[in-house]
């Protein structure tokens, strides 16, 4: 089993995975809006000990999470979103899914400064709960109710990212040692605190594909 | 030149432009028509209303009226403009690409129809115009990083790196500040600089412009991984390695880094103890991490495979993993591994119960009975494995299983599998609907359910039970859902099953409408082109290019195509008699299923009477598809046009041509081209003209190729095989029409049958073959057709084949197809041992007990 990021030619798998898994569907173009704006935070679970069957096989995608950035942020705080996770029932209990999330995760803090990250379910899916809940260490926001279209309430739930944060920021201290830069913390902290300002201004412009956004967040 | 307005009506015109881009269209077509009544001949005008007409989904008529208004004024930009547009909405970017082309001559200077003119020519992949296009977008507006960036990526894609690259490196010169380090485009734009480096092979120059400029980027990811691909690249591996290490502790499940790892570190894949070192170090470093300790399983041989494998094992079943046969199975190439693994979980099971006193419930960590079932359910897989198959042992492993865990939804769904393997449909569907009961929440059992009674032709059934995930509101019902949501794996399943029906005409609306998912997948990358350019994400873009460059070679289309294909081809040979739906090939043997059938089809005709009346009763309501757009209704929703055509081999050539020009080394592609191109060959009429004989000797080339690239990839494939056969009859039944010149070309290019005796070439296969199944039958078919007088001895010989050791059920099933077609009376003798062989399998039960009841 290989964890590895998404690419584009991974999709119609993922899809195929999405929708043989999960009520909450997407097409295509809805997968390409995620790899195209965030190509980082995306992660598959590969079968490789498949063997191919023909020269134009693809990789066999046996779980993925599709993950995202907040475009426009209520709250000002730049935060990631699990827009969809799903193991193969055929693949479960080997640990896949919360593998996914901590690639995702950090990749969010790495390369898009979020603070926490969010995520909707279903108030009965217990499995999914207790990843989240007691694997990954997600807490309970709200309810939202009848948040899914066959009824069933979600929970809101959010994880803060500041282990994550903490260390980056470590690890980027010590390239820096590594590479003869400005050591102490002084310097790096303010380097911190530097990236965090500028980004707000950054991000969140409402970059996207302006209808598929509105209309998938209220689709889900 | 546009024609002038009065100052009223001129703000009325800058209205209507307001409205249209708002998209209150009733609102523009009421200005436009208020500007109109005073200047009927209002080009721009017209124009404008044209446009939002076609918003309003009246193509044709838009078209129209945009014709009108190009008379009335053929020197307006917004008159080309807009007919542009409205061969963009149509698809016709050709078209489209000269309609903006005209537009901008007349206004150069506009934005909008420059920006339009280079989106079209990137999607339709004409790099020079793009270059071209990009380069002059760029001019009025250099502050604007996104047009370098966009001239770099048109030069990227037209092959021009350097030159990409000075671009970029233009850019980065003329800013006066360095952009921050949390400037993302600037971090993203360095990234893509630093892949067109290393893209043009000068990997030392990449690897400092990394070191350099890349040194904090934000991707911290693929910076690790380009540092440590360019430091391998530069025989650097002590400090590759360590980069390894670190890829590692980020994420130890990916086969690439180990790799990476052991290469770098310069050890031979023959050291197995250097290597275990390195896997044994990861899986003591990270106890959760899978790939360290199933990885080593694919080099290690003997006993430290048997010593690893049992760890592995015990470590799996322990824990209760239901993908550990999945997970192992690929070992099973290797004889020896195959016979290593089942003992040992035998030996697993043995261990268990003495532990127990024969006791069968086991507790693991005081948890249920998860090693002793998960151990039988991994013997149920091994036994159901095609490899490794014994049905019998198969089954009883798997009831086994269940008695110790009766609701397993897992074990279920091995059973139905073993049931499908039987050559039971029925009973197979019947399991997984029970397997399904005992989770009805959970989709993926659902979905196999579903799967299942395709299998077993039940599309009703199939379609109801998917109808329980897919979204209530969607107009249509659940197909309409699975085609928006483009669920692939049902559209082509339910048209296999159509197909074995002889539903000709539902199977080719499946296959068109997967077709049609392509075109839509095609087009999905439009809005990237000045998406992605407004994101920065340039990488992910190219990756996106490059993907969507040979998208139809994706499995998903070649599968449906070759299904299309073969119906075309059944067609063409045997013309249906209603031309629709009905049962394709009644071998008239059996009058109660013609009975059942006609039935169905009253039924069906009463039911689809109903539905016509709902529709009608729905047809008020504006039906939308997934975009919000208004949906085209469907004038053919059965297919019943697509199975009534007369021209099945011209219609074959929607699927071939890109069958062909993705997937030329697949070898089915190739044979399906074979078919098709010597039909196409084939004369229609007795008396043809020139010109068409020239297109005649043409097609039997196309043929040939398609018949040398398959040969090229499995010379002794049966179908090849037969189908030099019938090559070399062909062109010697034509070798008078034909004219000379084709002649000599077909000659020399046909070296595939050494001699001109066929008998010789067809026995010479036989005894080749003799122990492939395959093989042989298609050799005996080939026997048949040069000497129709063998009949009776080839179908004899076939009916010996069903007592071979080796034969498979499927082989079994091909042949009795065979002795079908020929309507050999041969058939029952064949099924009858076919049906002592495979008792369970309901293709050869006789009549009384195959009659499934629905």
């Amino acid at each position: 089993m290989d964890i590895r990021l998404l690419r584009s030619s991974d999709i119609p798998h993922v899809q195929h995975a999405n929708i043989t898994n999960l009520p909450e569907n997407y097409f295509m173009k809805y997968y390409l809006y995620h790899a195209l704006s965030w190509p980082q935070l995306s992660y598959v679970a590969v079968d490789i000990s498949r063997p191919q069957k023909s020269p134009y096989d693809y990789p066999r995608i046996v779980g993925y999470v599709l993950a995202k950035m907040d475009e426009d942020p209520p709250d000002g705080v730049q935060h990631g979103h699990i827009t969809s996770l799903s193991v193969m029932r055929t693949h479960r209990r080997l640990g896949i899914a919360e593998k996914l999330m901590r690639q995702s995760q950090r990749a969010m803090v790495e390369t898009f400064s979020a603070q926490y990250v969010s995520l909707h379910v279903r108030v009965s899916n217990n499995a999914a709960l207790r990843l989240y809940r007691d694997t990954l260490g997600f807490q309970n926001e709200s309810v939202e109710a009848k948040y899914y279209a066959d009824g069933e309430d979600a929970y809101s739930m959010k994880l803060n990212l500041s282990e994550i944060r903490e260390q980056t920021a470590e690890e980027d201290l010590l390239l820096e040692q590594d590479e003869g830069g400005p050591v102490g913390s002084l310097g790096s902290a303010e380097g911190v605190e530097e990236k965090e300002k500028k980004r707000k201004v950054k991000m969140g412009r409402g970059l996207g594909v302006g209808e598929l956004v509105e209309r998938n967040e209220s689709q889900k | 030149m546009p024609q002038p307005l009065s100052a009223k009506e001129s703000s009325l015109f800058r209205q209507v432009i307001r409205n249209y881009e708002d998209k209150q269209y009733k609102k523009g077509i009421k200005a436009a028509e208020q500007i109109l009544k005073k200047n009927p001949k209002h080009g721009d005008t017209l124009a404008m209303k044209a446009l939002i007409m076609n918003s309003l989904g009246k193509t044709d008529e838009a078209f129209a009226l945009a014709k009108v208004a190009l008379q009335c004024d053929m020197k307006s930009h917004i008159c080309w403009h807009v007919y542009g547009l409205l061969y963009r909405a149509v698809k016709n970017f050709e078209e489209a690409i000269k309609a903006y082309k005209f537009a901008l001559r007349l206004e150069p200077e506009s934005p909008q129809i420059a920006r339009d003119l280079a989106l079209l020519q990137i999607q339709m992949r004409d790099y020079q115009g793009y270059v071209t296009s990009r380069r002059a977008m760029l001019q009025p507006k250099p502050h604007i990083r996104q047009n370098w960036t966009a001239l770099a990526v048109a030069l990227h894609l037209s092959g021009e790196l350097s030159e990409a690259e000075h671009v970029l490196t233009a850019y980065e010169e003329s800013l006066k500040n360095p952009p921050s380090k949390s400037d993302f485009e600037n971090s993203e734009a360095v990234m893509y600089k630093n892949s067109l480096i290393a893209e043009q092979g000068h990997i030392q120059q990449a690897y400092d412009h990394l070191k350099s400029a890349g040194k904090q980027n934000l991707d911290r990811l693929a910076r690790l991984e380009l540092e440590a691909q360019y430091l391998v690249q530069l025989d650097r591996n002590e400090e590759a390695a360590k980069i390894y290490r670190n890829l590692l502790d980020r994420n130890s499940e990916y086969k690439k880094y180990y790799d990476g790892l052991v290469s770098a570190l310069s050890i031979k894949p023959t050291d197995h103890e250097a290597l275990m070192a390195i896997y044994n170090e990861y899986a003591d470093k990270y106890p959760r991490c899978d790939a360290a300790r199933r990885l080593p399983l694919d080099f290690l041989e003997g006993n430290d495979f048997e010593e690893a494998a049992n760890k592995y094992l015990t470590r799996m079943l322990d824990k209760g993993v239901p993908s550990t046969f999945a997970n192992l199975k690929r070992l099973y190439s290797d004889s020896s591994k195959l016979t290593v693994l089942p003992k040992l979980v035998h030996k697993y099971i043995e261990h268990k119960e003495s532990n127990n006193e024969g006791d069968e419930v086991v507790k693991v960590n005081g948890d249920t009975s998860k090693g002793a079932s998960a151990a039988y359910y991994f013997l149920a897989q091994h036994y159901n494995y095609h490899l490794s198959r014994d049905l019998e042992k198969a089954i009883e492993f798997a009831d086994r299983a269940l008695m110790l865990e009766p609701t397993s939804v897992d074990i279920q769904m091995t059973r139905a599998r073993i049931w499908k393997h039987y050559g039971n449909p029925i009973k197979a569907s019947e399991i997984m609907e029970q397997a399904r009961t005992l989770d009805t929440r959970d989709r993926h059992i659902n979905t196999k359910a579903a799967k299942y009674y395709l299998k077993n032709d039940d599309n009703e059934a199939a379609l109801k039970i998917m109808g329980m995930f897919t979204r209530p509101e969607t107009v249509g019902g659940p197909l309409a859902d699975l085609h928006d949501m483009q669920c692939m794996w049902f559209i082509t399943e339910d048209g296999n099953s159509y197909a074995r029906q002889g539903k000709l005409g539902l199977a080719l609306k499946r296959f068109t409408t997967i077709h049609n998912i392509f075109d839509v997948w095609q087009e999905d990358q439009f809005d990237f082109h000045s998406f992605s350019l407004r994101k920065g994400q340039i990488r992910a873009y190219i990756d996106m290019i490059r993907w969507e460059d040979c998208l139809r070679e994706h499995p998903f289309y070649s599968n449906a195509a070759l299904s299309a294909i073969e119906i075309y081809l059944k067609i063409h040979d045997k013309p249906l008699p209603n031309g629709t739906n009905g049962i394709g090939e009644e071998s008239a043997e059996d009058i109660v299923e013609k009975k059942r059938a006609a039935k169905k089809a009253r039924k069906e005709a009463q039911k689809a009477e109903r539905d016509a009346l709902a529709k009608k009763n729905e047809a008020n309501k504006l039906v939308k598809d997934a975009d919000g757009e208004p949906k085209k209704k469907d004038d053919d929703p059965d297919g019943v046009k697509l199975a009534a055509t007369t021209e099945p081999m011209t219609d074959a050539m929607k699927f071939l041509t890109p069958l062909l020009q993705f997937s030329p080394k697949s070898i089915d592609a190739q044979i399906a081209g074979f078919e098709v191109y010597i039909r196409r060959s084939m004369p229609q009429l007795p008396y043809h003209d020139i010109p068409e004989l020239i297109g005649f000797s043409e097609k039997y080339l196309l043929a040939l190729k398609c018949l040398i690239a398959a040969s090229a990839l499995d010379r002794e494939h049966p179908k090849i095989h037969e189908q030099i056969v019938r090559f070399k009859l062909a062109i010697d039944e034509d070798s008078k029409t034909l004219p000379s010149q084709s002649q000599d070309a077909i000659k020399s290019e046909f070296t595939l049958l050494s001699g001109s005796d066929t008998t010789a070439f067809n026995n010479a296969y036989l005894s080749k073959n003799k122990d492939n199944i395959k093989a042989t039958i298609s050799g005996f078919k080939v026997r048949r057709t040069l000497s129709p007088k063998s009949a009776s001895e080839v179908e004899k010989s076939i009916v010996k084949l069903v007592n071979g050791d080796f034969i498979t059920f499927d082989e079994a099933k091909e042949g009795l197809e065979l002795l079908k077609s020929w309507k050999s009376g041969q058939a029952e003798a064949f099924k009858a041992s076919a049906a002592d062989k495979w008792p369970k399998a309901l293709a050869f039960a006789c009549k009384e007990s195959s009659l499934p009841v629905r």
